[in-house]
């Protein structure tokens, strides 16, 4: 097997503020091989557009900072590449999408000239060239009348509009790899899909890979090769994405799961709230919140990455897991979901 | 990651590809045209002798550092506002709509084109008022006054009143000067007056402002308490001092308080660009190997630009003001005849010669409160949210 495209190790980004150190990525680890698409998931505040932003250094430097880890782009690490290097690494060969298109797009400048601003912050193409692709671009995306649209102003497009030219504006280079950090959660359900499939379309005929960044499972289930579920800017759980939904092991991906509605019980909510950033639980992240916990969570670290299945590509962090656990104190017996609550599984191992 | 931070120098220059400018084509193009300009003045200075003019067709002019300063000035508008409008005829045409649904601002639009235009042109052409004390205290056209007023009087003496002429519309001051040409010189030191310094504030305040919110942490830091410094710093006094030494000049006026006046300018688009900064097209422009200096000034400048206008419209009128008041108490610039130093002139003569301090007195009035009238339509136009 060829190296991954992108391999993080351990990554740690933190946040300087005035109440302390805000831990927003503590240790994530995750590939992302050619030509696939990983989906980040977890729910707001989880650390996945940091981690994301994380990846060309986006992140503000003060408040922010990467404390630790290693990014591996390509056999390159980019978290001791000089700045001037990565900035022709950004938008040329790593991408991003943003989450709102209102915003994406500058709105003192035609769409066009945006795009062709994309262009030619990276090539040497004269003007009229990079116009012809421009409007090329607008036209893959799916915008029509792409040569009357170019000299439009942002505000006379409709939100899945902006998207489109958000997206055309990061192919404009013909990426390696592009970070879509929730593009579709701005938008309605339709619009939703369309993007969606335009992305599948686009991912294939660009061959990239894409690194997308949602709280909505269903979006996973439709796009996903791969699944890296985070909680509190941990790695709960990863792998590959028929075993994640089949097999959820880590209690979090199984209450995540309960969320939806339609499957089996119902929709479920899960009770608490995110831990701190700045003073998180010792031992498991989710403990104060899962129905599984044992004494053994709340203790030491986040519990080290262990096979949930015999897939080895399928890890969970959860003391269950580990050597000498039980799994089926999580998973139930088998493999139905129905997501042990503390009620019933207070006392099991305790 | 603070370690590895580039130098100007370590970076390869030739490494880097061909990207795009943090200059636009007009920057260039103000760029090669302030060289010109810069070239220009050079020789002016160091191989034409002081006593030369600096171009005798089609009109004889010797330029002084103050004309060099505002035709500069005059270039800066010109490839700043005037050619973005023109390249941009939708959103001018929209402006335009917003605009004109204040009628006193198109009024006073109007009338500050034709103060700015005659001011510009007129002194070019008119000979600069000398004393001439034979046609001293003339009253204005259609006009007359006690014939014991003016020394000899130029228009008749009808029933012991003397006549205002045409030779002098406006009248005449005590020591013989053309009110009119008087206040045409005004216009243009009006002009100067407010454009110059307001082009200084708005530059320099744009800049640190801009730099402060995106730089952030220390550069915010340092930037903004030498702000402080600045805003406590009494201008008013350095210019007394230098007054005091070199007798007043119009261009130190210009330079103090333009150089010295930046300071809410720039909190105030330090403010804004710090909400700007936050939107998402600036971190999406950073995605896209946009560097610092080019973000600031394609993505932040553009988007402070509304609020920076209005405001600078604003201050233009402050400016004029504050030249006319230092002038009105001798503390401006003896050898130009600004609005001012001619009020004050017919200060004493206000019970039988009133036209002195009058007319100059209303063309300063109309002037700042068209300022002003435009200023607010500006801010309807060009900034909705602070609408009242």
């Amino acid at each position: 097997m060829t190296d991954p495209l992108l391999s993080i190790r351990d990554l740690r980004t933190v946040f300087h503020t005035d109440e302390g150190l805000v831990r927003a990525v503590d240790g994530v680890s995750f590939d992302v091989d050619r030509g696939e698409t990983v989906c980040l998931v977890g729910e707001s505040g989880s650390g996945k557009t940091v981690t994301g932003e994380s990846i060309t250094r986006l992140v503000r430097t003060p408040p922010g900072e990467i404390a630790g880890g290693q990014i591996v782009f390509d056999g390159v690490d980019l978290t001791t590449l000089p700045d001037g290097e990565l900035r022709d690494l950004r938008g040329d060969r790593i991408a991003h999408v943003f989450q709102n298109p209102q915003g994406a797009l500058n709105p003192v400048y035609t769409v066009g000239w945006q795009i062709v601003e994309a262009i030619q912050l990276h090539e040497d193409v004269d003007r009229e060239t990079a116009r012809h692709r421009a409007i090329d671009l607008l036209d893959r995306v799916g915008i029509p009348e792409a040569t009357r649209r170019f000299d439009d102003y942002p505000h006379e497009f409709s939100g899945g509009m902006k998207q489109r030219v958000s997206l055309a504006m990061a192919l404009a280079t013909n990426p390696d790899l592009l970070i879509a950090d929730e593009p579709t959660t701005a938008l309605d359900v339709t619009i939703q899909n369309q993007i969606l499939s335009l992305l599948g379309e686009i991912q294939a005929e660009f061959d990239m890979s894409v690194l997308l960044i949602t709280h909505d499972l269903g979006v996973v289930a439709e796009v996903a090769d791969r699944v890296v579920v985070m909680y509190a800017g941990k790695v709960m759980e990863r792998g590959g994405v028929f075993d994640v939904f089949e097999r959820p092991s880590h209690p979090y991906t199984r209450a995540l799961l309960d969320c939806l509605p339609g499957r089996g019980t119902g929709a479920r909510s899960i009770g608490g709230t995110l831990p701190s950033p700045i003073d998180p639980p010792d031992g498991c992240r989710f403990h104060p919140r899962c129905g599984d916990a044992v004494d053994a969570c709340s203790e030491g670290e986040q519990p080290p990455y262990c096979p949930a299945d015999d897939d080895d590509d399928h890890v969970v962090s959860c003391v269950h897991y580990e050597p000498g656990g039980d799994p089926s104190v999580v998973r139930g017996d088998g493999a139905t979901v129905d997501g042990g609550r503390r009620d019933d599984s207070e006392g099991d191992r305790a | 990651m603070a370690g590895d931070r580039d130098t100007f120098e370590s970076v390869d220059w030739t490494e880097t590809r061909s990207r795009l400018s943090t200059l636009s084509r007009r920057d260039w193009g103000a760029l090669l045209t302030g060289l010109a300009l810069v070239a220009a003045f050079v020789y002016d200075y160091v191989v034409l002798p002081a006593s030369r003019p600096t171009i005798t067709v089609p009109v004889e002019w010797n330029v002084t550092q103050l004309d060099w300063l505002f035709v500069s000035t005059l270039l800066a508008l010109l490839l700043y506002v005037v050619v973005p409008l023109y390249g941009n005829r939708r959103l001018t045409a929209y402006y335009w709509r917003e605009f004109r649904k204040n009628r006193m601002a198109v009024a006073s639009l109007v009338y500050l084109v034709v103060v700015f235009c005659i001011g510009v042109v007129g002194p070019l052409v008119l000979e600069q008022p000398a004393l001439a004390l034979d046609r001293a205290y003339q009253p204005p056209v259609y006009l007359s006054v006690d014939s014991t007023v003016p020394v000899n009087c130029l228009g008749g003496v009808v029933d012991g009143r003397c006549q205002g002429t045409m030779a002098h519309p406006l009248g005449t001051t005590g020591d013989g000067k053309d009110i009119l040409v008087l206040v045409v010189y005004g216009m243009q030191v009006s002009m100067k007056v407010g454009l110059i310094s307001t082009l200084l504030v708005v530059t320099i305040g744009t800049t640190v402002g801009t730099v402060a919110a995106y730089g952030g942490g220390l550069v915010d830091e340092l930037l903004m308490r030498y702000v402080d410094i600045q805003l406590v710093f009494p201008a008013f006094f350095l210019y007394l001092l230098l007054t005091y030494l070199f007798g007043g000049s119009l261009f130190m006026f210009i330079l103090i308080f333009g150089l010295t006046g930046w300071g809410s300018i720039a909190r105030l688009v330090r403010s804004e660009a710090l909400q700007r900064a936050e939107e998402e097209y600036i971190t999406a422009a950073r995605s896209a190997g946009a560097g610092t200096l080019y973000v600031i000034r394609r993505h932040l400048v553009p988007n402070v630009s509304n609020s920076v206008i209005t405001a600078a419209t604003l201050l233009i009128p402050g400016f004029i003001l504050f030249e006319a008041s230092l002038s009105f108490l001798s503390l401006g610039d003896p050898t130009v005849p600004s609005w001012g130093q001619v009020i004050a002139t017919g200060r004493s003569d206000l019970s039988t010669a009133w036209w002195i301090s009058t007319f100059p007195g209303v063309f300063l009035f109309t002037t700042i409160l068209a300022f002003n009238f435009m200023g607010d339509a500006l801010r309807d136009a060009l900034d909705p949210r602070q609408e009242t």
